[in-house]
């Protein structure tokens, strides 16, 4: 393998890898705090969409960027609604949300560019540079700070455990968890925004394909730990890259060489991550003065 | 407030998945047409989008009453064209392979209706079956790849990994070979299941893994992930060959040539057979001696493909039409 194949196989994983990365961080807050977020996807789809479409209007991905960010946190605003202020079950609510967000960029598409969900392509010259790897990967170390030396992630932890006890020190359980699934909402949307303004130049339907899932899934088997999820993603981009790298050497069946990234990261995350604990409240709503 | 809230959820949800046919009252009289895309939908630039051409063509010229129905998901091809045979449409138009099936169990339920499939054969006397040889406009863009390639190599992305989308890959492979022996043919898919027609990030990806291993010319047959395909072209400034619609236009400069599928013309014309009152089933094939097979030349691509390789394709497309080259049929049993 020459220099150069190592440079793009590296480059494709780190182009594979930002979304989950983004997504799962974004995961990450919200769950540190109690509150499930299953709506990963729909929040990335929201972002994806807005971002392009927004574009598109303004020939400025800058403005396609800020407004895709804004859409998922509005998105993730919906979610933290529900779940926080009408305690609804969160897994519920999340997937209603994807689902959602299924038809809602058709609906829109439909109005603005009669289309039924995708967005016109944007030239190379209105597609976003790099700058989302960059923070997908300076997100690491700023989460971990955030989360483990600030006094904001202390109660961002603590109303993930112990809820009753953050309420008794003073902490507001419902605001810290509304700012946390904001914040969550604010960096999934950014992965979507990546997808279709970044590495693509559109918005197609449901494009995410399942990546806020995956992002879901590395959450866990990062086991809620920033440097370990960032491990997970990179190593599923990595096998999605190689795994694209491998197609038609030999005659191994396209079927096969296809699940071999979620095959070989199920089996790296399972066997050397082991038991994974979640936060203690997490999916429980938190009702004041309850035992 | 937390029932209000499961409510409100659960009205958007129906509101979001209902299923887009949009079913009014007719006017009577008319024949109504009703068609129901593939998954894709209708505007990927591409396979659907040509379908949709045709038929709003017709709708046009034609005294028909047209409705069209974008099922999103493979769960709900059947009820929006169960939805179409229970309001007596006359004839209805299922667009890809995946349809056939299901089209054939509903063709057997309505014998009086009639229906049309595009890419499938349902052997029913109430159906038409519009089939094309891809292989064989496969076989003249690969030729045009390999003569326009520096590099010697030259790529195929596919969408879902299918005997149809095999076929493409077949028919180019033997067009690229037929020019230079030696040439390399790279050959990829985006993925084994439907979204692999929705994943342009990972069309993007393939064509940049070809591209990077010495590739300069990749054909996609991916639907809206051939757009990825498109978009690596450029950032790369190598070439990418569009399909089924003319796809000189997306990315001027960077598409060498399309594949074009006239299925535009294919349902258009079944649409008028049946309103002439001439509408026959059984298998309507359509190649390069008929003209629904061809490969497109337009203001975009003309710089791009010196004469001498034209008339070249030109002479090998006659004598594919006259069986004198035989291009492999990679679907054919």
């Amino acid at each position: 393998m020459t220099d150069s194949l190592v440079f793009s196989l590296l480059a494709s994983t780190l182009r594979l890898s930002t979304p989950l990365i983004l997504a799962a961080l974004g995961g990450m807050y919200s769950e540190k705090s109690g509150v499930i977020n299953m709506a990963l996807e729909g929040i990335m789809l929201a972002g994806a969409f807005t971002a392009a479409a927004v574009t598109h209007f303004t020939g400025n991905p800058w403005i396609g960027l800020v407004a895709g960010i804004a859409a998922g946190i509005a998105v993730a605003g919906l979610h933290a609604f529900c779940c926080i202020a009408c305690k609804a079950d969160q897994v519920v609510v999340g997937t209603a949300i994807n689902i959602l967000m299924l038809g809602v960029p058709p609906l829109l598409s439909g109005a603005f560019f009669e289309s039924t969900g995708s967005t016109p392509s944007l030239q190379q010259s209105q597609t976003l540079p790099n700058l989302p790897i960059i923070v997908a990967l300076l997100a690491v170390p700023i989460t971990y700070f955030v989360l483990f030396k600030t006094s904001f992630g202390l109660r961002i932890r603590a109303v993930g455990e112990t809820p009753e006890a953050a309420d008794t020190a003073g902490v507001s359980v419902s605001r810290i968890r509304y700012a946390s699934v904001l914040i969550s909402g604010g960096l999934a949307a950014l992965g979507g925004v990546y997808l279709s303004i970044g590495q693509n130049s559109l918005y197609t339907r449901n494009m995410t394909a399942g990546r806020g899932y995956i992002a879901l899934a590395a959450l866990i088997f990062g086991n809620w730990m920033p440097t370990r999820v960032l491990v997970a993603c990179l190593l599923f981009g990595f096998m999605d890259a190689v795994q694209i790298r491998l197609q038609g050497v030999g005659k191994i069946p396209t079927q096969f060489i296809q699940i071999v990234p979620y095959i070989f990261t199920m089996i790296v995350l399972a066997g050397f991550i082991g038991r994974s604990t979640p936060p203690r409240a997490l999916g429980v709503a938190y009702e004041k003065g309850k035992r | 407030m937390k029932s209000f809230a499961s409510v409100a959820l659960v009205v958007l949800l129906f509101l979001s998945m209902s299923c887009a046919s949009r079913i009014r009252k007719d006017e009577a009289g008319k024949i109504k047409v009703g068609i129901v895309f593939d998954i894709g939908g209708k505007d990927d630039k591409s396979f659907n989008a040509a379908a949709w051409e045709g038929v709003k063509r017709a709708a046009r010229d034609l005294p028909i009453i047209l409705r069209d129905a974008e099922p999103g998901e493979p769960n709900n091809l059947e009820p929006c064209m169960r939805a179409f045979a229970e309001r007596d449409y006359d004839l209805i138009i299922g667009i890809g392979f995946a349809q056939g099936p299901i089209l054939e169990q509903v063709a057997r339920d309505y014998p009086k209706t009639k229906f049309a499939i595009v890419d499938s054969v349902v052997d029913l006397p109430n159906v038409a079956s519009l089939v094309f040889k891809e292989h064989e406009g496969s076989f003249l863009v690969g030729m045009i790849a390999a003569r326009t390639s520096k590099t010697g190599k030259v790529g195929f992305v596919g969408g879902m990994d299918i005997p149809l989308i095999r076929k493409f890959a077949k028919g180019y492979e033997e067009g690229a070979k037929y020019v230079n022996p030696n040439v390399e043919v790279k050959q990829n898919f985006v993925g084994i299941t439907d979204s692999a027609w929705n994943n342009p990030g990972k069309g993007k990806e393939l064509a940049k893994a070809q591209f990077e291993a010495g590739a300069d010319v990749i054909f996609q047959a991916a639907g809206n992930s051939g757009l990825g395909v498109f978009d690596a072209a450029e950032e790369m400034k190598h070439f990418a060959i569009g399909v089924d619609s003319n796809q000189n236009w997306v990315k001027p400069g960077f598409i060498l040539t399309s594949m074009v599928k006239r299925v535009d013309v294919s349902v258009y014309l079944i649409i008028k057979e049946l309103v002439e009152g001439k509408f026959t089933g059984g298998i309507h094939s359509y190649g390069l001696e008929n003209g629904g097979i061809s490969y497109a030349l337009d203001k975009y691509n003309e710089p791009l493909i010196p004469k001498p390789i034209l008339a070249e394709v030109d002479a090998a497309r006659d004598k594919i039409i006259k069986h004198d080259i035989k291009v492999t049929d990679a679907m054919a049993k």
